[in-house]
């Protein structure tokens, strides 16, 4: 099976380093009964490490999984700045 | 006065051929996108069916950048280590030419291009803000602080729909509208696609499947040729994935590339990109008021797409729609009216079409396709099926009649519930 990693790795991005287009309420994800951000999210944006909620906005496909998926009112979503995130060649 | 007769906020399928048709007719359109190139973020399975398309550009087949004509369709019921398919293929596509397979990222940015050669004025790179509304009217955008305005705001933004979320003109997704699509592009030499699909003359295959080796998960895949590569894909409901998840989604579409039945057909292929995209499929239910003072709302935002579990289209309902909403506006432009009410020929208009038609006639269609029984009982059914009757093993033939009730029965089908489910979906496919 072809790790995640490896293939967002064929991904083009221009990441914009000063603006998170997602963001998570930490406070609201440590109460949290399910995170299934973890399982639904394609680009394996969030993850759990010691229990604990991360969350990497780099990698995001602008797909809208998770703010479906977040049930909790955890996460806020919006598309990135303009021409910024996901690029793709072929689509 | 307005900025523009009309702002296009999205330069997909339908934003671009909105701008298009309104274009040509005179108008004075505005066509942005959050992508640059235009068309850059958006991603489909890929099969497009362009009738729709010779309204606006009647040269498409000979111009846009197509992969390839789909003159086969299959389709395909997997069980852990079998697979029935049915494979129709036919001269008659050959001749007619309709369907092709498309990569977005070359075929949007050409759309947009037609766009602007129709005199649009199409400006990549912008993310809108919000719309400007004022008086409860939609009178065009905001971007960067600035006020653009128009006449009429057509917002063909995608599946994610924000702005019209944020502006109240629509509610917000739920579990229920969507399913979550994952895409690879694969890439293979031409003759290696033409030998292992038996095709030529750019001649392509699109296949779906219904996936019966993932226990309580139900999941489609979807496999189609382009010119020098694969795309391969998995389409699995939100709500399903949420009760019966048990593996992260990214995982599910490397389970079906590694099914013996699709191994051999991408061996040797370099994964080139991946990719995900969430699948309008909530119809009527997910459908927003389409239309309002001052705007329309098109496509995948209206959640104009149809899956029946033998097709999944989306892009010419977003064409045709993106039409029709163009042909609204410039009626509404002669009254020199853009009310709620000189807008809701755009309703109408869609109702005489096959965009709303098969909304709503398939409107139970959901009820079928996220049937259970079709993933994890059917598929195997049928491989049951086909074993005892084709396979010799020496034992006592026996009459189909007698094959059907004891794989029914090793399933725990009984008789008079499978006949009752069978009728159910017979009366809504």
């Amino acid at each position: 099976m072809m790790d995640i990693k490896e293939r967002l790795g064929t991904l083009k991005y221009d990441v914009d380093k000063e603006y998170a287009h997602i963001t998570v309420d930490e406070k609201i994800c440590e109460k949290c009964p399910h995170h299934f951000c973890v399982m639904a999210c394609p680009a394996q944006c969030y993850t759990l490490q010691n229990g604990k909620l991360i969350f990497n906005y780099e990698d995001c496909v602008e797909c809208g999984t998770c703010s479906i998926a977040c049930d909790q009112g955890s996460v806020t979503w919006h598309y990135p700045k303009a021409g910024k995130g996901v690029i793709y060649k072929y689509g | 006065m307005s900025d523009f007769d009309a702002i296009v906020v999205g330069a997909g399928n339908a934003g671009s051929s909105a701008a298009i048709y309104m274009a040509n007719k005179g108008l004075n359109v505005l066509l942005v996108d959050r992508a640059d190139p235009p068309g850059a973020k958006n991603l489909s399975g890929g099969v497009l069916w362009g009738n729709d398309l010779a309204q606006i550009l009647p040269k498409w087949q000979s111009e846009a950048p197509l992969e390839r004509f789909i003159n086969n369709k299959k389709l395909g019921f997997l069980t852990e280590k079998s697979s029935f398919m049915l494979d129709f293929k036919t001269q008659i596509f050959e001749e007619n030419k309709v369907g092709y397979t498309v990569l977005r990222s070359k075929f949007d940015p050409w759309l947009a291009k037609k766009a602007k050669e129709a005199g649009a004025l199409v400006i990549p790179g912008i993310t809108v803000e919000s719309l400007a509304i004022k008086d409860r009217k939609v009178i065009g955008i905001v971007e960067s602080g600035d006020t653009i305005t128009a006449d009429v705001t057509l917002l063909a933004e995608g599946v994610n729909a924000r702005l019209a979320i944020e502006a109240g003109l629509k509610r917000p997704l739920r579990d229920s509208d969507v399913s979550l699509g994952i895409k690879e592009i694969i890439k293979l030499s031409p003759q290696k696609i033409e030998d292992r699909f038996n095709l030529k003359n750019n001649s392509g295959v699109a296949s779906e499947y219904i996936l019966g080796f993932l226990g309580e998960l139900n999941v489609g895949g979807f496999l189609y040729t382009n010119k020098d590569s694969i795309s391969l894909g998995v389409v699995v409901p939100m709500e399903n994935l949420r009760e019966n998840g048990v593996t992260h989604s990214y995982d599910l579409i490397e389970m079906f590339k590694e099914h013996p039945s699709i191994a051999p057909l991408i061996e040797g292929g370099q994964v080139a990109e991946y990719g995900a995209h969430l699948i309008p499929e909530g119809g009527l239910e997910m459908m927003p008021k389409l239309y309002g003072n001052g705007y329309m709302i098109l496509g995948d935002a209206a959640g104009f797409a149809f899956s029946n579990g033998l097709v999944l289209q989306g892009m010419n309902y977003a064409i045709l729609s993106g039409i029709k909403a163009a042909e609204t506006a410039v009626e509404a432009k002669l009254r020199n009216n853009f009310s709620e009410q000189s807008l809701s020929a755009y309703e109408e208009k869609l109702n005489s079409t096959y965009v709303l038609k098969d909304l709503k006639t398939f409107k139970d269609i959901r009820k079928v396709t996220n049937n259970p029984m079709m993933y994890n009982t059917y598929p195997k059914l049928l491989e049951s099926i086909m074993l005892e009757t084709l396979w010799e093993r020496g034992q006592p033939k026996k009459k189909i009649r007698d094959v059907l009730s004891s794989c029914a029965s090793n399933l725990n089908m009984g008789k008079i519930k499978t006949l009752k489910e069978f009728y159910y979906i017979y009366r809504r496919m």
